[in-house]
């Protein structure tokens, strides 16, 4: 393998992880919640899109607005019925939110292997490569990667020149401030909530094509969405795209070079290195 | 100040937690065991993330470097297990000294995920060495007497118990719980912020280094996966959490209660247990958000009025 090839497929990687760090990202940056749910999330819509694919033959892209839509109103649901009942004193707070997605998140995987049962599952999806100067492409890879970034820029879009994307990037900035210009923060918050839940189960969708999964996998995910934001600096969303690439490529090379033990380590080693070199993310801009 | 009645009570506990084995069947010992475990690993949490306010997922690294401390010194330097046991405890501190050194910097959730990341960088790299079986796992003589692990395990916990009963009311502990609410205004009156963390992150990493050794001799069989749980991590912070954060009883009470309705519902509804047990945290959460002892000692201040 050369080191071209390697390259390519860490970049294909990041993609699809950079769209689920989005949706991690969104949620830490306007709640201070780390989702620990995140990444059962992922796998929830990895697991039932392989599953419509078996049993009902539908492809997957077309799964996508059904498994984003699903994903929005339960993460909408989530945060009015559960996360807002909470505590609103700030010592408690943080623990209170870990604890409370750490149990969403067995009743995810819980829920995942009662209904999809515990077997491994993939979407048989466009399994031919395409090849460029001794390089082979996946296709499924490329058609993740393409669609992780279609869904990155709407994302973007939505959060740059919308007035609800100004709400939320004005809430994770400054909280007081947002509550003098009269935003209902409250409102802002499910939104986010919501959609950081469908950006993790459109991820998940695309995810179903690039690798085998059962219910169990989410904390790979919710780990990986953690590492890639911090090194892109929490709250700092041009940030989690470069960092889901660095981690992309780490993770690529690591399992080449280290072998796949070793390299399970390489995604924990980058992100305790840049949390104490660079504590803000690597771009540097501190927005928490 | 004398209480006779507390006292009294801790004495009968701890009396007939001594003399269990000689009464019970394996089943009970085995529930009893789980539940001293799970006590003990949420007081030695509680020390770090309640007192100190500093929020660990990567304490269970110092759990298993206890377990494969005591393993390899049993197995391979023909050692006495309290010995290496003990020894598992010392290397748990050792680790946690320049550790704590460079991750206490941290803050918040930075701190809480650069411990998980350690903690499963732990895992890694002590499943690569080649003397600690390479993850093949490490196989005890399973001649070991189940109740050694037992008295052991209780002897920690009630150990630690004692250890957060005393910080509770010592000056050591108002300066953890002066830092955890504000950590400038600790240092600018006078404490020692550094140390007072590198301290109390000490003595939680021994706590978990201690009952290592214990757990190994209760496998037989130490591989990483059982000795670096991270669902064993999570479960005894969640206990420490439902039953109060930075309480003295807490763990205690949060401990027996969880491993109660988690052995109950395993036995019970084994295909559904995740799901139920991921739904009643929530719903409890919920119910008890600053968990059950400070709601009960809130309770018991009202109708005293």
């Amino acid at each position: 393998m050369n080191v071209l090839q390697i390259a390519v497929d860490g970049i294909l990687l990041g993609g699809v992880l950079a769209l689920s760090a989005l949706g991690f990202n969104v949620i830490f940056g306007v709640m201070r919640v780390v989702n620990l749910a995140h990444g059962d999330f992922v796998v929830l819509a990895a697991v039932f899109s392989a599953w419509a694919f078996a049993q009902l033959g539908i492809n997957p892209l077309l799964l996508l607005p059904l498994t984003v839509a699903v994903g929005f109103v339960a993460g909408a649901l989530i945060h009015r019925f559960l996360l807002r009942r909470l505590p609103p004193e700030v010592s408690s707070a943080e623990a209170a939110s870990l604890t409370l997605t750490f149990g969403l998140s067995y009743f995810l995987i819980g829920l995942g292997m009662i209904v999809f049962g515990g077997r491994f599952v993939s979407v048989p999806y466009l399994t031919g490569a395409f090849h460029l100067g001794g390089i082979a492409i996946s296709q499924a890879r490329l058609l993740a990667f393409v669609v992780a970034v279609v869904l990155s820029l709407i994302f973007a879009y939505v959060l740059r020149t919308t007035l609800l994307g100004r709400a939320i990037r004005a809430t994770s900035q400054n909280l007081e401030g947002a509550l003098a210009c009269g935003i209902d923060v409250d409102r802002v918050r499910t939104l986010a909530f919501a959609i950081g839940t469908a950006v993790a189960t459109a991820a998940g969708t695309l995810m179903s094509f690039v690798a085998s999964l059962n219910a169990g996998q989410g904390v790979a995910f919710t780990v990986n969405a953690f590492a890639v934001v911090v090194i892109g600096g929490l709250g700092n969303y041009t940030g989690a795209i470069v960092g889901a690439l660095i981690l992309g490529l780490t993770e690529s090379f690591a399992s080449y070079v280290l072998g796949a033990t070793l390299a399970e380590a390489a995604p924990y080693v980058l992100f305790i290195l840049v949390l104490l070199v660079a504590p803000a993310g690597i771009l540097g801009r501190r927005t928490a | 100040m004398r209480r006779p009645l507390p006292i009294a009570l801790a004495v009968v506990a701890i009396a007939l937690l001594v003399l269990a084995p000689l009464a019970l069947n394996g089943y009970v010992i085995n529930l009893l065991y789980t539940t001293l475990l799970s006590v003990a690993l949420a007081y030695g949490w509680n020390l770090i993330s309640g007192y100190a306010g500093y929020f660990s997922f990567g304490q269970i690294a110092f759990f298993g470097l206890g377990a494969y401390a005591t393993g390899l010194l049993v197995k391979d330097l023909n050692w006495e297990w309290v010995l290496a046991a003990l020894a598992g405890g010392g290397v748990a501190c050792a680790l946690a000294v320049p550790l704590g050194y460079v991750m206490l910097r941290l803050r918040g959730p930075f701190f809480a995920m650069g411990m998980f990341g350690m903690a499963q960088l732990v895992r890694v790299l002590v499943t690569a060495l080649p003397a600690s079986g390479a993850g093949a796992g490490l196989y005890l003589s399973p001649d070991f007497n189940v109740a050694d692990a037992y008295y052991w395990t209780l002897a920690i916990a009630v150990g630690a118990i004692a250890l957060t009963f005393w910080v509770d009311r010592s000056a050591f502990g108002l300066r953890l719980q002066a830092l955890r609410e504000d950590e400038q205004v600790a240092g600018t009156l006078g404490v020692d912020v550094t140390r007072a963390k590198m301290a109390a992150f000490t003595l939680s990493a021994l706590i978990p280094g201690l009952l290592g050794g214990g757990y190994a001799l209760f496998l037989t069989y130490i591989e990483p996966d059982a000795v670096f749980s991270s669902r064993l991590d999570l479960q005894s912070i969640v206990m420490a959490i439902l039953g109060g954060v930075g309480t003295v009883w807490g763990p205690l009470v949060g401990g027996v209660v969880m491993t109660q309705i988690s052995e109950a519902l395993w036995a019970r509804f084994p295909e559904i247990y995740l799901m139920i047990f991921g739904g009643l945290l929530v719903v409890l959460l919920l119910l008890l958000p600053r968990g059950i002892v400070p709601a009960l000692s809130k309770l018991l201040a009202e109708r005293r009025r």
